[in-house]
């Protein structure tokens, strides 16, 4: 009965405010992230980025990830680190941990944002040695 | 009496002026004369010389009225022009970089003057210079809203020039993705869901863009998916396709096209009837069966005055002879008719889209023919043979023989052909591009003369214009 | 019950005919005849001039009806799910072939796969995206000492990837790497190397979810 009325969905509403921790958290979480919904964690990477599922949402809006407190409100798309990059765009069910195509080995490296614009920025430079070297002129 | 006294002393003056000279002409400086009534004046004899608007009339000259008198304005001589107005490159309504100069009569197109060039890259001629296969992502950027429809083309011009033949399973796959036979009939969805969204916007009406547009992102997912891409392919190869269907594709578009239809038909909810939409297009931009021949339109812009004239039906390529489908066409070749017949040719689409699900054969997908298509990741790794193949296509290409070709298919907006011309190298010698859109732009000065200006917008509109192929 | 369902269902799949019977009327005045010979007439007959099409149309014009209906469509998309997905949060399908941004690869032991054979510069369509120089290394093994891409020439074809005989270059399925400036773009070999490094686990994945295609 409270089904057919859609009463349900004030309380699944307080629920989804419960969850995220007061009206405070609510507030702010809407402001960060333009939404507010109840989901089930499915996973933490390494960064504190949380990766959020609902499929009651359509197919698109079912995975979602909430970024970590620490980035406040300088989250970028980038953010997202390999391993959990095929399970947000949906090319797997599978979450890192138990994707076994997924390799680990010593040399790979830490993910890191879209650095432009930034000190930390990419700026090209020769890897060869140079061909042709100046003369440097003998001293005396 | 006081002229008199006036007289006296100016007379007595004189002498005492300094110059003679002036002196001797004091007579005529000085009004002395008290005959008045011996004084010519202005007679009607006189002004009768004057009556006239010239002085001395001509035979032309002569009928002309002379202009009521007026003590206080001058007349002034008008040169009369009609307003020449700059039609984009910038004008949101303007098909990316179309500049229009249309010479206005009041709100009455007198003169449309397309310029085009200005995306002009030059890929004819750098075709020149690449392989076969480093010119085939050329093709995709040429019209960049029907992508796998170019590349098909070119590579049935390829196909043509070796002689061979593309396994049955790969011509389905072209078939229906690209508008052609699966994905060439996506890509005609992709196209005329472009076509109609982007008229109705450029008429006032925003939402079937939306809508259409949501539908258009799908199509994209499944180019994706098949080739890599979004947008620009690089999919139909020469013998072939690049990959084969990734599992479950067919699936989805099965589940896409199931309901395609009804999207359709919201859009017609929101056009076909609607008064304003009826009344902005219907009789707008008439093109005659005759003229439209004559201007050289091919696709829903001759089909749109009524002529039977669909490659697909008359010169079926790739596998289309195995598919049943209709073409729509127009009666009267407005801008309405147009918009039904592209409506229907995506909903023929959709059927051609359905044959191809159930009938989607096993088997290859591209030729075997070793010289031409790339081995598997798998074969080159462990043949030499196939290795050495790789290296070669990689490098230097393939060669075709020598000859030249016209091919044409029917791309959604028309006749899109190339013309190949193969010296025997790896290279093309030429590549001539025929671009449907060119023509109908070209006719844009004879289906928009004594329009309205906002009619040119839904002219423009229709003729749906696209400027990476028209410029090329 | 189940009858009485597909009886329901069967109504409401025609329904409109009876909800709306102008739309039928309509249908007569805007599509054509039926097809023959392949080839489809749209919109090539006359309005019916019976007195009854003449007062329903009198009766459209006079009542807005298709407009109103118009507007009832437009006003069902508010209560259907909006089809936009927000962005940097939630974000779209891609699939394991999707083509972004470049990555040269190592085996697992950490040795660098790419081996200068310069196919890839060979097959770019973009002539000069690709720069590649080699020279023989202490241990002497050939590796390229400058492996650029011009980030801003590269069309994004595939076609590196597909030369490659030792799965070095690939494009990754990166697709956030816009910069501010275009020498950011200029990438060197470190930079791709670094962006293999990075995303070594979903290339991986990717090549592995496409194996049975390649």
């Amino acid at each position: 009965m409270a089904k057919f009325f859609g009463i349900d969905r004030f309380f699944q509403f307080l629920n989804t405010i419960k969850e995220t921790g007061g009206i405070r958290a609510s507030l702010y979480k809407l402001y960060r992230m333009d939404n507010l919904r109840p989901g089930t964690l499915v996973g933490t990477d390494k960064y504190g980025n949380k990766y959020y599922e609902n499929p009651h949402y359509f197919y698109g809006r079912n995975r979602w990830v909430e970024y970590a407190e620490k980035y406040g409100l300088d989250y970028d798309a980038s953010q997202v680190p390999a391993e959990w990059y095929g399970w947000l765009h949906y090319k797997t069910d599978l979450t890192p941990d138990k994707d076994p195509s997924r390799p680990h080995y010593k040399w790979m490296a830490d993910h890191t944002e879209n650095l432009s614009g930034t000190p930390g920025q990419f700026m090209p430079y020769s890897t060869t040695r140079p061909k042709i070297e100046p003369w440097i002129p003998p001293k005396a | 009496m006081a002229t008199a006294i006036m007289n006296t002393v100016l007379r007595k003056t004189i002498e005492f002026l300094p110059s003679k000279a002036f002196t001797k002409n004091a007579v005529a400086l000085i009004y002395t004369s008290k005959h008045l009534d011996a004084k010519w004046s202005p007679d009607a004899e006189w002004f009768e010389q004057f009556k006239g608007p010239v002085m001395y009339p001509n035979e032309i000259t002569k009928n002309w009225a002379m202009q009521p008198w007026n003590a206080t304005k001058v007349p002034t001589e008008k040169s009369v022009k009609n307003v020449t107005l700059n039609f984009g490159p910038q004008h949101p309504a303007a098909h990316g970089v179309l500049r229009l100069v249309l010479e206005l009569d009041g709100e009455v197109v007198k003169r449309a003057d397309p310029h085009i060039g200005l995306l002009h890259r030059g890929t004819e001629k750098l075709i020149e210079y690449k392989t076969y296969t480093q010119a085939l992502p050329y093709f995709d950027r040429l019209d960049y809203v029907s992508m796998m429809c170019n590349e098909q083309c070119y590579s049935l011009a390829i196909e043509k020039l070796l002689n061979i033949d593309v396994p049955l399973r790969a011509k389905y796959i072209r078939v229906s993705f690209s508008a052609t036979v699966l994905f060439a009939e996506i890509t005609r969805i992709l196209n005329h869901i472009m076509a109609i969204g982007c008229h109705a916007l450029d008429v006032g009406a925003l939402t079937p863009f939306f809508w259409l547009f949501e539908e258009r992102e799908k199509m994209f997912e499944f180019y994706e998916r098949v080739s890599g891409a979004r947008m620009h392919a690089a999919y139909v190869r020469p013998g072939g396709v690049s990959q084969d269907l990734p599992l479950g594709l067919l699936d989805d578009i099965y589940e896409w096209a199931s309901k395609f239809n009804e999207r359709l038909d919201e859009v017609e909810d929101l056009l076909t009837n609607n008064r304003i939409w009826v009344q902005r297009t219907t009789d707008i931009g008439i093109i005659s069966a005759e003229d439209a021949l004559n201007y050289g339109f091919s696709g829903v812009m001759l089909r749109g005055s009524g002529i039977k004239w669909d490659l697909r039906k008359t010169q079926p390529y790739d596998s289309y002879e195995l598919f049943e489908f209709d073409v729509p066409i127009g009666t009267k070749g407005d801008c309405y008719d147009r918009y039904l017949c592209r409506l229907e040719e995506m909903r023929q689409s959709l059927r051609i889209i359905d044959q191809c699900l159930n009938k989607m054969p096993p088997g290859e997908i591209k030729t075997d023919d070793a010289k031409l298509t790339t081995p598997s990741r798998h074969e080159m790794k462990t043949s030499m043979e196939a290795l050495i193949h790789h290296f070669k296509l990689f490098t230097q290409g393939y060669q075709v023989p020598p000859g030249s070709t016209y091919t044409a298919i029917e791309a959604p907006k028309g006749e899109f052909g190339v013309y190949l011309v193969s010296d025997g190298s790896s290279k093309p010698y030429r590549c001539k591009i025929k671009a449907p859109g060119f023509a109908h732009l070209a006719g844009l000065e004879k289906v928009g003369k004594n329009h309205m200006l906002a009619d040119i917008v839904a002219i423009i509109g229709t003729l749906d214009v696209v400027f990476g192929e028209i410029d090329r | 019950m189940n009858s009485a369902i597909t009886k329901i269902f069967s109504v409401a799949k025609t329904g409109s005919r009876y909800v709306r019977p102008s739309a039928q009327l309509i249908n007569q005045r805007y599509i054509g005849s039926p097809p023959k010979d392949g080839y489809i007439y749209v919109n090539d007959k006359d309005p019916s001039m019976d007195l009854n099409d003449i007062t329903d149309r009198a009766a459209q014009t006079i009542f807005f009806t298709e407009l109103i209906r118009g507007f009832g469509v437009t006003l069902a998309q508010i209560f259907k799910e909006p089809a936009t997905i927000n962005y940097p949060f939630e974000k779209g399908p891609l699939s394991p072939r999707f083509r972004g941004e470049h990555a040269l690869r190592r085996y697992p032991s950490g040795e660098e796969r790419c081996i200068a054979c310069k196919l890839c510069e060979a097959i770019c369509p973009a002539q000069q995206a690709i720069t590649i120089e080699a020279e023989e290394r202490a241990d002497g093994s050939r590796r390229t000492t400058r492996y650029d891409i011009d980030m801003t020439k590269c069309i994004y074809c595939g076609f590196c990837q597909e030369a490659c005989p030792v799965d070095a270059i690939v494009e990754g399925p990166n697709f956030e790497f816009s910069t501010e400036t275009h020498e950011e773009l200029l990438y060197n070999k470190e930079k791709l190397l670094n962006n293999g490094d990075k995303w070594e686990s979903e290339i991986a994945a990717n090549i592995h979810a496409d194996h049975l295609y390649r």
